[in-house]
């Protein structure tokens, strides 16, 4: 096994998947920074470095994917809570039906 | 923006240094941008910090500081994002010139917008000049050519110019109307990747 390959290729993987990852987080609850990359490691054993995060989730604003609105904390350091827009959501479905498609088609040919 | 406070002295002159940076990185924003941008990190600042108490301070800081990188590196495409909103909802040209400037790697539109936005120039240009060189600018007809611009003796040479001292204005009315039409192209483009 060539193992170098192997490594770039799942970062590749990853790298491309984070948007549909972050999309389907998004999708049931508003969710913070800290609280995505917490999820992210739990839920798909992904580390994803804040200043990976951060333009992703700026890019995907501009887009109209995702909006965000500040919520004030006890702490007096408040908390960006990041929500999907409608096209996100209209975005996201078709986004997995492609996954889906896709993942059958693979399964087809590595039988 | 409330600052987040460290018990040692060193971890907070760390954290105030790197947030000069950004400062210093969003510098071209306006201030509810650049104010929204460092609250947002100081945010994962904290937030890291808080669920990873047992680390201890400063090496917590270390840690968010290197998982959030350079400023100078992660922010560019986030400034040039925002820097493209802005521009769209000003007819500031120094707003359009800096977003575009920003924006220019991001693909062939943006090319096309500094195109016309340099055409714009030279109107301007071409009109200011017309006081000192009113015989060599303005637009020029001859047998079977045509000219409009700034133009050497022999070139025009056997031509006729049509509109005299007419140009400038006629020029500067061009350059408004160019003006507007690049905005507006602007914001549907960005309305349009919405």
């Amino acid at each position: 096994m060539n193992e170098e390959f192997l490594h770039k290729w799942q970062s590749q993987v990853k790298k491309g998947t984070l948007a549909f990852i972050l999309l389907n987080l998004l999708k049931d609850k508003e969710m913070y920074g800290y609280e995505i990359i917490d999820q992210i490691s739990r839920q798909v054993a992904i580390d994803i470095a804040e200043g990976t995060l951060y333009p992703l989730l700026n890019r995907l604003k501009t887009d109209g994917l995702v909006d965000s609105k500040w919520v004030e904390q006890q702490s007096g350091i408040p908390r960006k809570y990041y929500t999907l827009t409608l096209t996100g959501k209209a975005t996201l479905d078709e986004m997995s039906e492609f996954w889906n498609s896709l993942d059958k088609s693979i399964k087809k040919i590595s039988k | 923006m409330r600052l987040i406070e460290f018990d040692n002295k060193n971890a907070n002159q760390i954290y105030l240094d790197y947030i000069e940076r950004v400062k210093r990185t969003t510098k071209a924003l306006s201030d509810k941008d650049r104010e929204d941008i460092l609250m947002e990190l100081n945010s994962y600042i904290y937030e890291y910090i808080q669920e990873n108490k047992e680390n201890g301070e400063m090496s917590n800081l270390l840690a968010i500081i290197k998982r959030i990188g350079a400023p100078e590196e992660i922010l560019p495409p986030v400034i040039a994002n925002k820097k493209m909103d802005q521009a769209t909802h000003t007819f500031n040209p120094m707003h359009v010139i800096k977003a575009l400037s920003l924006n220019i790697s991001n693909g062939l539109s943006y090319v096309a917008f500094s195109i016309l936005y340099l055409l714009l120039f030279c109107f301007s240009f071409l009109a200011i000049a017309k006081i000192f060189f009113p015989g060599n600018i303005g637009v020029f007809k001859g047998e079977n050519r045509f000219y409009i611009g700034l133009f050497s003796d022999s070139t025009i040479e056997g031509t006729q110019e049509l509109l005299g001292f007419w140009f400038i204005p006629v020029v500067l009315l061009l350059s408004i109307c160019l003006y507007f039409l690049i905005t507006f192209l602007m914001r549907i483009r960005q309305r349009f990747k919405k």
